[in-house]
């Protein structure tokens, strides 16, 4: 019986050792990405040998009496004060089965995640539906530099463990956006006026290093789109998707919000204001088709005809 | 296109997922990103950033899959998709959408999978949006790179009988070189024809990743058939119809004109 393995994952020097006495915790952090922790009580110490994963899977699951505790080590994290998302409805479902979250430990471990390991910065800043400026969101991005003149952020309704996945925005510096065709344009929004203005901000960073990058966030233009409208409530994802805009004048951001989002981030659009007054924004200034040319914006689902399905189902070969 | 006269409503299309968006010098052959490589003041900001930041919502996406979907008005074009999946509970998994595994990746959507639980308690109206699984993991198109295909067995399982809902913001497979246009529905590949994915294709993600076609059929096989797939979910099988995303102009709500 295949008891006494230890099993060495050379890729990311992760080991599961089974089998034996060890009571604290192994840690390991492969590339940045944490990685599990194995517990393991009430086994006798054996020496480790190199077995496959697969030899593993099976005794993990089938020693009578033989005792896993997984520990995410993301668990252990700075447990910052959590703040709840301006509409927190919870999603419906089941917790998560054990056997589930075992497996998605493995992968979070052994998976490469390159593209979302680029995601290095975090930015706070309200949208609003294009076709409703009263509707307004608190977004947090989460932003990765495709190059210099591109960004590509995942955009969630709060920056907790629990947070929920709910657009997209795509940034492009100026030179980028006027090669854009003009049906195009009116998708895109300018932030001059909410990084001016102090709305659009960088959580936990310090002002000073901040406004090295905002000044440049500034000049840029930028295309959101929400698929999950959870300031109305919604438990999951309903409905087509939502172009969003962003902030362009005074009188705009809804006082309660604001407060909110100041309070929750110990921020005050105000004084950053002042500190970014020497910020410019696009060099050939905000470009009239942008943020909808002054309008607002849709969208709608129209059926359209495919050709039909052919008789016989294949199997697939 | 229709026109109320008496409320000055004007209604116009800009942007609509199945139209190809007007040529532009944006858009050349092959998908070269338009702009400068990242320069090392920003990647020094992007280091500051973090150092201080925590990007936790990011750190819960903890499983990378790799799959094949169609776009849900034009079945005959399929893309490889990479999926960076966080499970928020039993129910319901959350996934940022790219088009490789490298630091390059665009990313090119989000996709949101559901049980067979949750999708009965949605409407038609809704279920129409979303496509079935079963037929794409079990014939292996749908898998999980760098994983044993014995340790990918649980969560294939519970997978089988999910729904997805997966909009593309960005249409590399046509060419475009940024985001354009209005995203678009995509679907899952399926046991007809139309719906079948170029086997080539296949073939080459299946060799880059070292996937073999045989053992992933082989564990799967055994794997129970969703008693029932909803008729209302890949709504193209029963209608012959997709959908597409329009962006129309309208006046805006509230507070005045943006500019």
């Amino acid at each position: 019986m295949i008891h006494d393995s230890a099993i060495s994952l050379t890729r990311h020097t992760l080991t599961y050792i089974i089998g034996t006495t060890v009571t604290q915790e192994s840690q390991f952090q492969p590339d940045k990405w944490p990685g599990p922790s194995l517990v393991l009580e009430e086994a006798p110490v054996l020496s480790p040998l190199h077995e496959t994963i697969r030899e593993a899977h099976v005794v993990l699951y089938s020693l009578p009496g033989f005792h896993i505790e997984l520990k995410d080590q993301r668990e252990r994290e700075n447990n910052q004060s959590h703040i709840m998302a301006t509409s927190h409805v919870d999603v419906p479902g089941e917790p998560t089965e054990t056997g589930t979250a075992l497996l998605e430990t493995a992968t979070g471990a052994i998976q490469g995640f390159q593209p979302i390991n680029s995601i290095h910065e975090h930015l706070c800043a309200f949208h609003f539906y294009a076709d409703d400026m009263t509707r307004q969101v608190e977004a947090h991005h989460f932003c990765a530099h495709l190059n210099e003149d591109v960004r590509q952020c995942l955009i969630y309704d709060s920056p907790e463990k629990d947070a929920r996945l709910i657009g997209i925005e795509y940034l492009v510096s100026e030179s980028v956006f006027l090669t854009l065709p003009d049906d195009e344009k009116p998708l895109w929004h300018s932030h001059e006026f909410e990084v001016k203005g102090g709305y659009l901000f960088m959580p936990g960073v310090p002002g000073a290093v901040a406004r090295v990058d905002l000044a440049k966030v500034c000049k840029t233009y930028g295309k959101t789109i929400h698929f999950w409208q959870v300031d109305r409530g919604d438990p999951l994802p309903l409905g087509i998707p939502q172009i969003m805009m962003s902030l362009t004048r005074d009188g705009q951001l809804r006082e309660d919000l604001a407060e909110e989002v100041e309070k929750k981030f110990a921020v005050s659009f105000e004084k950053e204001r002042e500190n970014r007054k020497d910020m410019t924004g696009p060099d050939h200034g905000i470009h009239p088709l942008a943020n909808a040319a002054g309008k607002g914006l849709k969208t709608e689902l129209r059926e359209v005809d495919i050709p039909p399905a052919t008789s016989m189902p294949r199997i697939f070969v | 296109m229709d026109c109320v006269e008496g409320n000055n409503f004007f209604k116009k299309s800009m942007a609509s997922s199945d139209e190809k968006p007007g040529s532009t010098p944006v858009m050349g052959p092959g998908p070269t990103l338009p702009g400068k490589a990242t320069t090392l003041g920003s990647k020094l900001v992007d280091t500051g950033a973090q150092m201080l930041q925590s990007v936790k919502p990011v750190k819960q996406m903890n499983m990378h899959a790799c799959t094949f979907a169609l776009y849900g008005h034009d079945l005959s074009r399929q893309i490889e998709t990479h999926h960076f999946i966080q499970r928020v509970n039993q129910d319901f998994l959350q996934c940022a959408v790219y088009d490789s595994d490298q630091p390059s990746a665009r990313l090119i959507g989000i996709e949101y999978i559901v049980s067979d639980n949750i999708f009965e308690t949605l409407p038609p109206e809704e279920q129409k949006l979303w496509h079935s699984h079963a037929y794409e993991i079990k014939t292996g198109l749908w898998t999980l790179p760098g994983m044993p295909e014995l340790l990918q067995d649980p969560e294939h399982k519970s997978l089988t009988k999910t729904y997805g809902k997966f909009w593309c913001t960005w249409q590399v497979d046509r060419g475009d070189q940024l985001p354009l246009g209005a995203p678009s529905l995509m679907m899952s590949p399926q046991a007809v024809d139309i719906a079948r994915v170029n086997p080539e294709l296949v073939k080459e993600r299946n060799s880059r990743y070292g996937v073999s076609a045989g053992d992933a059929k082989e564990s799967r096989v055994e794997m129970d058939e969703p008693e029932w797939i909803n008729p209302n979910a890949d709504y193209w099988k029963q209608h012959g119809k997709g959908f597409a995303i329009d962006v129309v102009q309208v006046e805006m709500e509230g507070t005045g004109a943006l500019i």
